[in-house]
């Protein structure tokens, strides 16, 4: 689904990620860890193909393909698809309108998505203006339900979140994710998460510790959070050396 | 009958003597360079009405049919060509072309240019010497109109003035929504439009006022409004400008006489091509508990120039208002200037507020919409429109998305 080869992408003239190489298969969730500032956010905002993330080496597959001279907008409609860790205001543009725009103004299918989200009571409200913290991680999930894509980039969905918000993220994302479903899961994600609250609501089939802005660890995610709650970060730099 | 005489003689005189008065705002129109209007007749029944009447109707927000709105009323140039009211609104209110009104009620004449001085510019000025119609309406005491009242003003003919004179009356606990639309014909570019409009809200009146403008690219506009408002009364005037013109100068005024009057003015628009707009609102706070908004958002694009303007006055401790101007620049051809002034005069516990705002589109908003699927073009289109669509306080639901759906239909041509 995405292969990822020898990337670095540069951010306002610094590089942030050097050496990245990542493949997550049809069906597979991969989860990235690491601390603040070692370039997470980025490597999710690169794969989008977000402006002012700018490639300087490597190549991005998806589906077998660069898809590094297309557009954001061209990756999600190839199926890429992001939640964002900060929603950013969009004063007057209501949440229904840029739903409806999604799903070409099938109604049933966003009304669906909305009570699963717990969102409805949103959707009359310009995006992100006022919206809490639990609000925005589901109003962004609720958008990924709309596009269904192939990959999900999801950035820190349970920061700022309440414990019962957690509860719904994560039974929403394994919905996305098609985690119940045994042997025909297409869907892919990669997502980004401090707390590894997420992992009790969704199996992830792979972990990676992103620190400086190189992969530095790999493994079975559960393992690698109970390592780095024990030993902390630090212990990735030392083992890896 | 002498009395009037002489007052309509002082008033004729003041007006001639200003005739070639510039207005202190907005670039100075040679009116000799356009011709009077021409009568138009008059029809009984809707659909003798054109379609290309209609349809410059329909642009400027007001739907002609035999079954819209509570009462409509119809100016073709400088001839009311159709009036109506619904058989469930008779005996509630009145709709008709002002000269008829001032015919049938000589006492009317007390509010003609009670607000406004008709010499305050060549404008007011020239549509005194040279009158051509407008709309009167009253809504009677108590009565309250849901549905709203329609009045169009159209301009069929090229290069032509139309001065037009309005007078509203709302009278003691009346409410009604009013739409005016004010549009040239297609393929009708140049022009001159000028309106005086003299609202009068009698106490716990409430009257929500809408003015959606659709003119040729070579129009210059003058509508001249001062709103007089009594004890409790409520007034939300809303103004849509999304197309190019040549120039438009407006800074309507609600002068709150009573105590806890309530007035908000919303202004749209959309500066597109070389137009000039001067647009702003005043309000005049002379009592306890008087409060108020002025609100603007502005797009400016291409080589446009936009000058928004607000004015609170207040005299009284007890009141308050706030005003807030907001700019998206499109180009770097395109100017908009914010002038925003607070006076306070003798009343130390006012409470005025101002907030500005200008600036580009969020390019974090433009991607985030792209990362849905969005092209830039169908994003930038999306939040302008948003942009657009700001809150009006106390007007009906069906009325919030009929201005939504105006700016929704006209924006689609103009981004």
């Amino acid at each position: 689904m995405l292969e990822i080869k020898g990337l670095g992408v540069n951010v306002g003239g610094e590089e942030v990620l050097q050496d990245i190489d990542l493949n997550i298969d049809p069906g597979e969730v991969h989860v990235l860890l690491g601390p603040n500032g070692a370039g997470k956010t980025t490597l999710l905002m690169a794969i989008m193909g977000m402006p002012g993330y700018e490639v300087t080496r490597g190549d991005i597959l998806f589906q077998g393909e660069s898809i590094l001279p297309l557009s954001v907008e061209e990756r999600a409609r190839r199926g890429i698809g992001m939640a964002f860790q900060k929603m950013p205001t969009i004063p007057g543009v209501k949440l229904r309108t840029l739903g409806e725009l999604m799903v070409n103004g099938g109604s049933s299918l966003l009304l669906e998505a909305a009570e699963k989200l717990n969102c409805t009571y949103l959707l009359d409200r310009s995006v992100g203006l006022g919206f809490s913290g639990g609000e925005a991680k589901r109003a962004e999930l609720f958008q990924l339900f709309l596009q269904r894509p192939l990959l999900s980039l999801i950035d820190e969905p349970e920061s700022g979140v309440d414990l019962d918000n957690i509860a719904l993220i994560g039974k929403a994302l394994s919905e996305l994710l098609e985690r119940e479903q045994v042997k025909t899961k297409q869907k892919s994600g990669l997502i980004i998460t401090h707390t590894g609250y997420i992992l009790e609501y969704l199996n992830a089939d792979m972990g990676h510790v992103l620190m400086e802005g190189r992969i530095v660890c790999r493994g079975n995610p559960r393992d690698l959070f109970a390592d780095i709650r024990s030993k902390g970060y630090e212990e990735c730099l030392r083992c890896e050396r | 009958m002498k009395v009037r005489e002489d007052y309509l003689r002082e008033i004729k005189e003041r007006a001639e003597k200003a005739l070639h008065k510039k207005a202190p705002l907005g670039p100075d129109v040679d009116l000799s360079e356009f011709y009077l209007c021409s009568p138009q007749e008059e029809v009984d029944n809707v659909e003798s009405i054109s379609a290309s009447l209609r349809e410059a109707a329909l642009y400027a927000g007001v739907e002609l049919g035999e079954d819209k709105g509570s009462a409509t009323y119809l100016q073709v140039d400088r001839s009311a060509v159709y009036q109506k009211i619904q058989d469930a609104f008779q005996g509630k209110l009145e709709i008709m072309a002002v000269s008829e009104a001032l015919e049938r009620y000589p006492e009317l004449w007390e509010y003609w240019w009670g607000l406004i001085p008709v010499d305050a510019d060549k404008y007011t000025a020239f549509s005194e010497v040279c009158p051509m119609e407008g709309y009167f309406i009253r809504v009677f005491a108590h009565q309250k109109i849901e549905v709203p009242l329609q009045a169009c003003l159209l301009l069929s003919e090229e290069s032509r003035i139309q001065s037009v004179h309005n007078l509203v009356i709302l009278e003691e606990g009346a409410e009604a929504n009013l739409i005016t639309g004010c549009a040239s014909v297609r393929g009708n570019e140049s022009g001159v439009h000028i309106g005086v409009s003299e609202f009068y809200l009698g106490d716990n009146s409430r009257l929500t006022f809408t003015m959606i403008h659709n003119w040729g690219e070579n129009f210059h506009v003058r509508p001249r409004t001062v709103v007089k408002m009594g004890n409790n009364s409520f007034y939300s005037n809303t103004y849509v400008l999304l197309k190019p013109l040549s120039s438009l100068q407006t800074f309507p005024q609600a002068v709150m006489e009573g105590e806890n009057a309530d007035a908000n003015f919303q202004s749209i628009v959309f500066a597109k091509g070389n137009s000039y707009i001067d647009i702003g609102s005043s309000l005049l706070l002379k009592e306890k508990g008087c409060r108020g908004n002025s609100v603007s958002r502005v797009c400016a694009a291409d080589s446009s120039q936009v000058y928004t303007r607000g004015k609170l006055i207040s005299y009284h401790d007890e009141a308050q208002a706030h005003l807030e101007c907001k700019g998206i620049l499109f180009s770097r051809e395109a100017e908009i200037i914010s002038i925003p002034e607070l006076e306070v005069h003798g009343a130390p516990g006012s409470r005025l507020s101002h907030e500005a705002a200008v600036g580009p589109i969020e390019e974090e908003a433009v991607n985030y919409l792209r990362s849905r699927g969005l092209s830039r073009e169908e994003a930038l289109s999306l939040i302008t429109r948003g942009f657009l669509n700001i809150d009006i306080p106390g007007i009906p639901a069906a009325l919030r998305q009929y201005i939504d759906e105006v700016i929704r239909l006209t924006s689609r041509d103009v981004m």
